[in-house]
């Protein structure tokens, strides 16, 4: 993300929302997970890296990969399985990779990515280059043994890894609170000698804030650091698992839109207008419509290719 | 009496190496001395005599492998007992050796 | 084409091989590193890694918590990320813990990410029965050889351990060294500064005529025992050293079966879905029906207590019954 103005912040939020609307839309969306709702979250991390850091996610990597600066186009390809994908068509949202752009990559284990990134944070120490590794999870990873191993590694280590949980407080149908112990998850920290904190997720400019502090901490070689965001998902875990919350809870968890959130704070700062606003929708619009059309475009991957890339 | 000296049946090993003798041909020998130093796949192993003697001859020179209970040197009790071509056939020269 | 240069022959142990190779590796290579349970000042378990911490360092020599699961993970993201990881897991039995960044990420990468990323990472671990008990025991290797993008490799001799690891530190993918408790304590020739064996070689060592046996690892030399005993009966057997289970040799072992008629297949692990069910089944898609039989454990967690252990192992003299059997015109069952 080169521009990290407010308006391109917010630009970027919408931009997640709208092409993940467009996606689920779609009789052939596949098997998706939204984001719906953690915008802050994704755009909030990813404003405050630098091109040469590595973004690793876990599967709910759609929203991640657009705020971290993948092309829509080739990424709408990817998840519609379209051989002009980012991954040619053979990873789909659960692998996503373009680690051109700094996105190294999602994966689809529940937990699987975090001792990966761990080793990626390693090979970037090693190289001496001033980067970090980043790895974004959700509640639903924070109980995995990969978590607490590389917790163990990465502060034994000092490896430049920035650990963030997007802890929207549901792991498909289980509540966090059933299925963590912890009171603040971020209080893991505490045992590995980690600096940790728990911010809004809903709040753009907070998560923006822990996030800048943390990466400090980790480019100045002193080890891992751990941010804890918590946020709302708006929509089921998947495009395939049903709703568990009733309508009213939904109704009140929208409430908290961190786009509308963002848009009435910089309305109110005098930074935006309801016309300046409109460019932005119909900006994101255009870009949303383009991608489509990019992977409408685009063939799907010739049968020969299921046996390539292989070894 | 002529003597021999094999190498020492240590548990779980096939062959050794010989890393380094520390004593000649034709030096006298007391119980106890260190004779040789003798490599395996794990650790080293260090044979002293368990009598007194003269060290004759050096079948197995440092660098060069054996096999468990092949000889590695001949040793007698008087320096005038000619040196047999063969080894294999002498009595076993009492030993103690140690895993370090 | 020009010759090369015969490379000098040394003899030393299997441990010593390996520590050689990986020397002469990360010496030509500084993304080389090793990562595992005391590879440092101590220089592994079977001191497979003598001498690597003195002579590279702790950043390249690392020692690590006792974490199969991450430190697996850390090497293939190490790997991902421009690194050449040796990974070592003492006890082959623990890299079930490893599996998932193993297999799920690292042998599926280069696919999943359509060519941008792959995993150079060299998992090296020890197999095999020798008086630890039902967890420290294990040959799993034949799991292993049916995962796409995965390769496997068993070396049975110095020369071989020393090939091996030379080719497997220069693999652009993943690779599953597998090496076994029972083989340190051999010595064998090393071609110092030369001999990278490559994958997908298996190697004929001893030439026969009556049937062909087809073994890896520690067993091969329990085939080289019972082809002595079967030389007392008249019966001549060539034994091949598979030297790599991913990618098979098939070449040489069809070419071995056309000639002998009958195979014999001998692994320390299961028969069940083991080496030999996969070479016996493209053998017979290769020549059609031909006379065969599975030698491996027997079906049971292998015991440390000394009688069990030694009950549930193949052995030459069973290797010979079995090899004897096979001569038989009559329909065989698969024995142990």
């Amino acid at each position: 993300m080169s521009d990290q103005s407010p308006t391109a912040k917010l630009r970027m939020m919408k931009l997640i929302r709208a092409f993940e609307e467009a996606l689920a839309a779609r009789p052939d969306h596949g098997f998706q997970l939204i984001s719906s709702g953690e915008e802050a979250v994704a755009v909030g991390l990813c404003s405050s890296l630098a091109p040469q850091d590595q973004l690793l996610t876990g599967g709910r990597s759609i929203g991640p990969a657009i705020a971290r600066g993948v092309d829509p186009s080739r990424l709408m390809a990817e998840l519609l399985g379209r051989s002009s994908g980012t991954n040619k068509g053979k990873g789909g949202r659960g692998h996503i990779a373009d680690p051109a752009s700094g996105f190294f990559g999602a994966h689809a284990v529940v937990g699987g990515n975090i001792s990966i990134a761990a080793g990626v944070a390693l090979a970037l120490q090693m190289s001496g280059k001033d980067a970090v590794a980043v790895i974004l999870f959700g509640d639903g990873a924070f109980g995995a043994g990969a978590l607490h191993e590389t917790l163990n590694i990465a502060a034994s280590m000092r490896l430049p890894l920035l650990f963030v949980c997007n802890n929207n407080q549901l792991s498909v149908s289980t509540p966090r609170s059933l299925a963590l112990a912890p009171a603040r998850l971020s209080d893991i920290g505490i045992a590995f000698g980690i600096p940790s904190q728990t911010v809004d997720g809903m709040d753009l400019d907070a998560v923006s804030k822990a996030i800048s502090g943390a990466l400090a901490h980790v480019r100045a070689k002193k080890g891992p650091a751990f941010v804890e965001c918590i946020s709302y998902r708006f929509a089921s875990h998947s495009t395939t698992a049903r709703e568990t919350r009733s309508r009213e809870e939904l109704a009140e968890i929208r409430a908290r839109c961190p786009i509308v959130k963002q848009s009435g704070k910089l309305k109110a700062a005098g930074a935006l207008d309801d016309a300046s606003e409109q460019d932005l929708d119909r900006s994101v619009a255009g870009a949303v419509e383009a991608a489509l059309k990019f992977a409408d475009a685009s063939a799907m991957p010739r049968e020969e290719e299921a046996l390539q890339d292989v070894i | 009496m002529l003597y021999k000296i094999s190498v020492p049946q240590v548990a779980d090993v096939e062959e050794i190496r010989v890393l380094e003798w520390h004593r000649e041909a034709g030096e006298a020998v007391e119980k106890g001395d260190l004779l040789v130093e003798l490599e395996t796949h794990k650790a080293i192993v260090e044979v002293r005599a368990g009598q007194k003697g003269i060290l004759r001859k050096i079948l197995a020179e440092s660098g060069n492998w054996q096999a468990i209970g092949l000889p590695l040197a001949v040793l007698s009790e008087s320096e005038s007992d000619p040196v047999p071509e063969d080894a294999q056939a002498l009595a076993d020269l009492p030993v103690d050796f140690e895993i370090t | 084409m020009s010759s090369k240069p015969a490379a000098a022959m040394k003899k030393m142990f299997f441990r010593e091989a390996i520590a050689l190779a990986v020397r002469e590796e990360m010496r030509d290579n500084p993304d080389i590193l090793i990562l595992g349970q005391d590879v440092g000042p101590f220089g592994g378990s079977y001191r497979e890694f003598d001498g690597l911490f003195e002579e590279f360092g702790a950043e390249r020599v690392r020692d690590m918590p006792v974490a199969e699961a991450a430190m697996v993970g850390v090497g293939v993201g190490a790997a991902a990320a421009g690194l050449r990881p040796l990974v070592s897991i003492t006890y082959m039995d623990f890299m079930m813990l490893g599996f998932d960044p193993l297999i799920n990420y690292g042998a599926k990468l280069r696919y999943k990410t359509g060519g941008q990323l792959t995993a150079p990472v060299v998992v090296k671990t020890t197999a095999g029965a020798k008086g630890q008990g039902v967890a420290h025991s294990q040959c799993i290797e034949s799991w292993l050889m049916s995962v796409p993008g995965l390769r496997v490799v068993v070396p049975a001799t110095p020369a071989d351990a020393y090939g091996l690891m030379k080719t497997a530190l220069r693999c652009d993918g993943p690779v599953v060294y597998v090496d076994h408790k029972r083989l340190f304590p051999v010595a064998g020739e090393v071609p110092v500064e030369g001999g990278a064996v490559p994958f997908g070689s298996a190697k004929i060592c001893r030439p026969g005529t009556d049937l062909t046996i087809t073994t890896h690892s520690f067993m091969v030399r329990t085939a080289l025992e019972a082809a002595k005993l079967l030389e007392k009966d008249g019966l001549s057997a060539e034994v091949i050293d598979l030297r790599s289970l991913a990618p098979l040799d098939m070449k040489t072992i069809v070419d071995s079966v056309g000639r002998t008629g009958r195979l014999l297949t001998l692994e320390e692990g299961q028969i069940t879905t083991g080496v030999g069910a996969e070479v016996v089944t493209r053998v017979i898609e290769h020549l059609g029906p031909i006379q065969f039989t599975r030698v491996g454990a027997l079906p049971a967690p292998i015991s440390s207590n000394r009688i069990l252990e030694a009950a549930c192992l193949p052995d030459a003299g069973r290797v010979a019954t079995a090899a004897r059997l096979l001569q038989s015109p009559k329909k065989l069952v698969s024995s142990y």
